[in-house]
């Protein structure tokens, strides 16, 4: 059972209000250790830095999108088995089924509450304690 | 403020951001030059407003935004075309957004149909073009129904370190005898050690004494073993960091005990177009992955040939590093003031050591000019972060030209040079207005109907040209149009109408086009909805004077005219000249001096009042006398000792300013005095200098001005009371 104080989340999203929201949503289910990027870039500048247990990615970014970067992760020596989590802003069923394909372990919708985004990350890595 | 709000106020900021983006990527779109990028770009600028919104609860930005980004989807994806009128439609849903954000941010209460119009447009489009897939209606489904989300299972991600890229270290740790001295715990350093990976470790009692000759802050167990870890070298190090000193230390990489899990070689392989489970992701091409290095030659001892991602990260920390991040103005603001203060203090210290003996000042005044290097650096510094590029303001104006041009029935280009030059934000905050203005007038008043111009054989579509660039130490802003220009004969009536000028006097024809700036002046025939009721250019000269700034016409009738705005660079601080006349000290702004010099007594030729001319390398310059000009006095110097500084105008043109002496060249923290004194002409404000004393600041371009003017009767009674001290 994955202990949720010491799980290492990665928060990708250009948007610093929706990061920090985002941070707080997951401090609030008890998650410690949390990194942000701002870019696809920098979340494999992260990524290949420590070792993460989730990635929480944004879709709708510039220059590299959230597809672009569950395909860089899923093609990175170091972080490939990271289990990453799409956030979509719209109820886009054919951008899930492309993330699917392309390795996203599961998707969230924005906005999001503690209580889904928890219920998401269990369905992901196991019940937290 | 609570940490939500100051997230909401994050959220606002970074929607003006959008906004801007939106705006300026419709223009182009609209224009003609939007690429697939630009497109993308705007959506995603709304779907960001809509996805904050979200997020903080703003539903009827949502639903607005929602409908907005439906169109912009469409567009992009081709399935609606950029017709000139969708986008036009898209510029005004941009208005109302922008309204439902302000409304949104004020907390005021938004109206229930607010934008519905606009709102149905937009729908009414999707609908025609048979692009709207989702009813309009949000929210997204919170799970699709039979997508197969494989979730990882626990195992796999506790079991990740010790497949991909595990490698196992042999720890070696002896705790020196300082180490508990010293305040560092030896089990915590393992307990942290043991969080990297699966540690095993065997403690080494062999040092143990007999309990009689045990010291109680001397370590005297060590322990050796196994770390298996994911983390690289410099993790390992990192945790030992605070002990590295007092210990004794090995970490040695140890053959890993199987190969990994997940060889290179797979990972380069070319990608599968097969849909696998998700837990088995499709690989990249090796161009996409950059961070897939050749092995090193390390690695050809070392089977696990990812294990050397420390190698291969090592410069990546630097540029993990934020490389912006948002302040409050406040808090720039107030470091401003700060580095006034500085200012001062260091000039009032500098005024100390002046007066203390030389044995003792000559280190001292070395040190003080390496303080006043540092101060003039760091007052640099903080004005630069409080420059902004100009283009915020120049953004706004293409839509202002399409409007005004579609109102007018005119053809209009507008051209935009030197976005990016850098103001001051206090500036830039005070441009917008007088910007709009002027470029009002010019399309309003300057530029013909496509009639009138085809007839006087011009291009049909008229240009305003809008310009920014930095020109000795001040912004120049330049908006150019090829208009009809200001017609004198037309101000001039008009003027005198207005009782502006007298009936029978004679002006030269820069002096008319300056009546534009004359309060209540206004040239056209009637009073239109665009330029106002006549309150503008007067306005906008204050305006440009409130900031420091100065604006000048020049027209060409029939060719059209140019109106130039010269903005100091920043508010706050300032190098300047103090100077004194008679028993006063001035500063005079050093941007405004082109050189001081001592003429001749031969070459200075007085003329009546406080004006003269100076002959200056063959030409003549006016002068004025500054004692007379600011009635301190009479000018009693004899003219050898008399020091002219020759200023710029403002127009191009220089003139001298004759004072006493000059006391040296310093900043200055600039202190409006407007607030309590009211403008006062040739004044530009006040200073504290290193005595403590107050010196005004003088505005060289006005008292240019109230040289000229003292030429006119009622200035020259003044002057003709100071007449008999001049004599004397």
């Amino acid at each position: 059972m994955p202990n949720v104080a010491t799980l290492k989340v990665l928060i990708v999203d250009d948007q610093n209000s929706v990061r920090q929201m985002t941070r707080m949503t997951l401090e609030q289910i008890g998650v410690r250790h949390i990194h942000e990027a701002e870019n696809g870039n920098k979340a494999i500048d992260t990524a290949s830095l420590q070792p993460l247990d989730l990635i929480i990615s944004d879709y709708n970014m510039p220059e590299m999108d959230g597809l672009g970067l569950l395909r860089a992760v899923r093609g990175h020596p170091a972080a490939r088995r990271v289990p990453f989590i799409l956030v979509t802003g719209r109820g886009d069923r054919e951008l899930v089924v492309k993330a699917a394909q392309a390795g996203a372990n599961n998707y969230v919708v924005k906005p999001f509450t503690a209580d889904i985004l928890r219920q998401k990350i269990e369905q992901v890595i196991g019940k937290l304690s | 403020m609570s940490s939500l709000d100051q997230l909401k106020q994050t959220f606002f900021e970074e929607c003006s951001e959008a906004l801007l983006q939106i705006e300026s990527g419709l223009a182009d779109i609209r224009e003609g030059g939007g690429s697939d990028d630009t497109i993308n770009a705007v959506f995603r600028s709304v779907h960001s407003v809509k996805g904050g919104a979200g997020i903080f609860g703003f539903e009827d930005l949502v639903r607005f935004a929602h409908v907005f980004e439906t169109v912009l989807d469409a567009m992009r994806s081709g399935k609606m075309s950029a017709s000139q009128d969708s986008v036009d439609l898209l510029l005004t849903a941009n208005d109302v957004l922008t309204d439902l954000i302000a409304m949104s941010q004020t907390g005021d209460a938004i109206p229930a149909d607010y934008g519905s119009e606009c709102r149905a447009a937009m729908e009414h489009l999707l609908g025609q073009d048979g692009a709207a897939e989702n009813d309009g209606d949000e929210p997204a489904p919170a799970d699709f129904e039979g997508l197969d989300f494989v979730p990882v299972r626990v195992d796999d991600v506790d079991a990740a370190p010790e497949g991909g890229g595990a490698r196992s270290y042999r720890i070696v740790f002896r705790p020196g005898p300082e180490l508990l001295k010293k305040a560092n715990e030896p089990l915590f350093v393992l307990r942290e050690l043991r969080a990297l990976g699966k540690l095993v470790l065997v403690a080494e009692a062999d040092n143990l004494p007999p309990l009689s000759d045990i010291e109680p802050d001397r370590p005297y167990i060590g322990w050796t073993g196994t770390l298996t870890t994911a983390a690289d070298r410099a993790q390992i190090e990192d945790v030992f960091k605070f002990v590295a000193d007092d210990c004794e230390l090995e970490i040695v990489e140890e053959e890993a005990e199987q190969v990994p899990a997940l060889p290179v070689e797979q990972d380069l392989a070319p990608p599968a177009e097969q849909t696998e489970s998700a837990t088995e992701p499709t690989p990249l091409p090796a161009a996409t992955a950059p961070s897939i290095t050749p092995p090193e030659p390390a690695a050809a001892q070392q089977p696990a040939a990812n294990a050397e991602p420390a190698t291969a990260a090592r410069p990546a920390p630097t540029k993990a590093v934020a490389t912006t991040m948002r302040v409050e103005v406040d808090k720039i603001d107030r470091v401003v003031n700060l580095v006034g203060e500085l200012v001062i203090a260091q000039a009032m210290l500098g005024q100390v050591v002046f007066t203390l003996p030389e044995d003792v000042s000559g280190r001292l005044t070395q040190v003080i000019e390496e303080v006043s290097h540092h101060t003039r650096e760091l007052k640099d510094s903080v004005m630069s972060m409080r420059a902004q590029p100009i283009g915020a303001v120049f953004q706004r104006m293409p839509r202002l030209v399409r409007e005004l041009a579609a109102k007018t029935g005119k053809k209009v280009r507008l051209e935009l040079h030197g976005e990016t030059t850098e103001v001051d934000r206090s500036i830039i905050e005070r441009l917008g207005d007088p910007l709009t203005h002027i470029i009002r007038n010019s399309i309003d008043h300057g530029i013909e109907t496509p009639e009138t111009r085809a007839a006087a054989g011009k291009n049909e579509e008229g240009t305003v040209r809008l310009s920014a660039e930095h020109r000795g130490g001040r912004i120049v802003v330049e908006v150019v149009d090829d208009g009809g220009g200001i017609d004198p004969e037309r101000v001039l009536k008009k003027a005198r109408d207005r009782g502006l000028v007298g009936p029978d006097a004679v002006l030269s024809e820069d002096e008319i086009n300056n009546l534009i700036f004359a309060p209540g002046f206004s040239t056209a025939e009637t009073v239109s909805d665009i330029s106002g009721r006549g309150v503008g250019m007067d306005v906008v000269r204050r305006n440009i004077q409130d900031v420091g700034g100065r604006i000048n016409v020049r027209s060409e009738r029939g060719r059209g005219m140019t109106l130039q705005l010269a903005l100091p660079l920043t508010l706050a601080v300032m190098d300047g000249m103090v100077i004194k006349v008679r028993e006063q000290t001035y500063v005079v702004p050093m941007s405004a001096i082109v050189e001081c010099l001592r003429p001749g007594e031969a070459d200075i030729h007085n003329l009546m009042g406080a004006r003269g001319m100076l002959q200056l390398r063959g030409t003549l310059v006016p002068v004025v006398h500054l004692c007379d000009l600011l009635g301190v006095g009479a000018d009693a110097a004899s003219t050898e000792e008399r020091i002219v500084i020759i200023a710029d105008a403002g127009d191009g043109s220089s003139f001298g300013i004759i004072v006493d002496e000059l006391l040296g060249h310093q900043q200055v923290v600039v202190k409006s005095m407007e607030e309590s004194y009211g403008a006062v002409p040739g004044v530009g404000g006040a200073t504290i200098l290193g005595n403590g004393r107050v010196a005004l600041i003088l505005d060289v371009e006005k008292l240019s001005d109230l040289a000229v003017n003292q030429a006119s009767p009622l200035a020259a009674s003044r002057i003709t009371s100071t007449e008999p001290a001049t004599t004397e």
